[in-house]
């Protein structure tokens, strides 16, 4: 059994998440929308550690980030399935490990989280009080989603590959 | 070793090894609760020596001189206005401004939010105004002790009450998530054009009274129920290293 979460240094690196968030320059969004650096550390962590370890995982990183922004929206239970998705895919006996599809389950994955988003602004109605969302906060909504999407996904075969390759190092199936 | 005849013991041994697990999740519930209060703080702390120079901060302050003329001459055709109304409450400034350096910004993401690098200790609470040169930019969110989250004026779903000073007319701004909030009128014929100032209202209670807010770029008379108006903010998020909170 994989042993991610026993070794300090990989779960110190989840701390990466809340900083890059705060930190991230205008310059490295598309249209200034950053990428979901979540979604970029917990893709390689559940295909590697597991799903249980991933639920875990997008579970407290959720509340971490949940903490670290306006009231209204949550990211918990979508971070809690994909990270349950990710590390049941991770345990086939084939593992991913092409650039094409990390980056294709990281812009599922940030699309996911996105419509979650989008679902929570529509139930709550933007935060107007429970009516259907307006068509200028629908295209805001579908534009940031696309954004974001389309961001992490290119970055995703270069930063998830990379923490795949250091992370199957230090715990060989 | 042989089997212990003490079933306790096996039930601590079993929180023993649950303690660092739930003293986790207490820790990250603590997180959650507090907003993120240790991690925003160590990121101001981390950051501190790359936050912005003085020289942006001169330049701010220069346009908030600007501003103040706007305001002044707003406040000149107020007090006209309130000279027969003894009872109306005085709409002078009472707090005292802070200036605090933007140490990350998310005008664009799903959430709209600027972090500043002053908090609780120096006096700001939640609600207070946030001023970039030239006008209000948003109210804040909630505050940890070294740090501030604003939440701004574009963010979707935020509304605040304003007014036109050419015309008179009440009317509410309320955020799309796009950089231009749209405004919407409460009355059915609106005196509104292209180019008019928008600014709090001067009987404002929430926020202070006459800051200006927008300038109105394109009228919709055809909405329903009323008009509404697409306004373009005088202070712009993405540029902003430095801001005024007003305290109350």
């Amino acid at each position: 059994m994989n042993r991610l979460h026993r070794q300090p240094i990989c779960v110190a690196s989840a701390l990466m998440v809340p900083m890059a968030t705060l930190a991230t320059p205008p310059w490295l969004g598309l249209d200034g929308v950053p990428p979901c650096w979540v979604v970029l550390w917990l893709l390689p962590w559940a295909l590697v550690d597991g799903p249980i370890s991933g639920a875990l995982a997008g579970a407290a990183l959720g509340l971490v980030l949940d903490g670290l922004t306006l009231d209204g929206l949550t990211l918990v239970p979508a971070l809690i399935g994909l990270g349950w998705w990710w590390g049941r895919i991770g345990r086939r006996a084939s593992p991913v490990q092409r650039s094409f599809n990390l980056g294709l389950l990281a812009l599922l994955g940030t699309g996911i989280l996105g419509l979650t988003l989008l679902l929570q602004l529509l139930i709550g109605g933007g935060g107007g009080g429970g009516e259907v969302l307006e068509p200028s906060l629908w295209a805001w909504g579908l534009h940031t989603l696309a954004c974001q999407t389309l961001v992490t996904g290119v970055l995703a075969p270069m930063l998830v590959s990379l923490q795949l390759l250091i992370w199957r190092r230090r715990v060989p199936a | 070793m042989a089997p212990s005849l003490w079933p306790g013991k096996k039930r601590w041994q079993g929180l023993g090894r649950l303690t660092p697990w739930l003293l986790l999740l207490t820790g990250l519930l603590l997180v959650r609760f507090s907003k993120g209060a240790g991690f925003v703080d160590a990121y101001a702390l981390l950051t501190r020596p790359f936050w912005p120079g003085s020289a942006q901060r001169e330049w701010v302050e220069a346009a908030v001189d600007l501003e103040q003329r706007a305001r002044l001459t707003l406040l000149e055709q107020d007090n006209q206005r309130l000279r027969g109304l003894l009872e109306l409450q005085q709409s002078g400034q009472t707090g005292r401004d802070v200036a605090a350096a933007v140490i990350s910004r998310r005008p664009r993401d799903w959430w709209q939010q600027l972090e500043l690098s002053r908090g609780a200790l120096d006096g700001i609470a939640k609600d207070d105004a946030v001023l970039g040169p030239g006008g209000l930019l948003g109210r804040v969110a909630s505050v940890t002790p070294a740090t501030a989250r604003v939440k701004l004026l574009t963010a979707p779903g935020h509304s605040i009450g304003v007014w036109l000073p050419r015309s008179r007319d009440h009317g509410l701004l309320v955020g799309t998530g796009a950089t231009r909030p749209e405004l919407r009128f409460i009355v059915r014929d609106p005196d509104v054009r292209p180019g008019d100032l928008v600014s709090t209202s001067p009987a404002s209670t929430l926020l202070p009274p006459n800051l200006p807010v927008a300038v109105v770029q394109s009228v919709d008379d055809q909405a329903v129920p009323f008009a509404t108006a697409v306004v373009q903010l005088i202070a712009a998020p993405e540029a902003i290293d430095w801001v005024q909170v007003r305290t109350r």
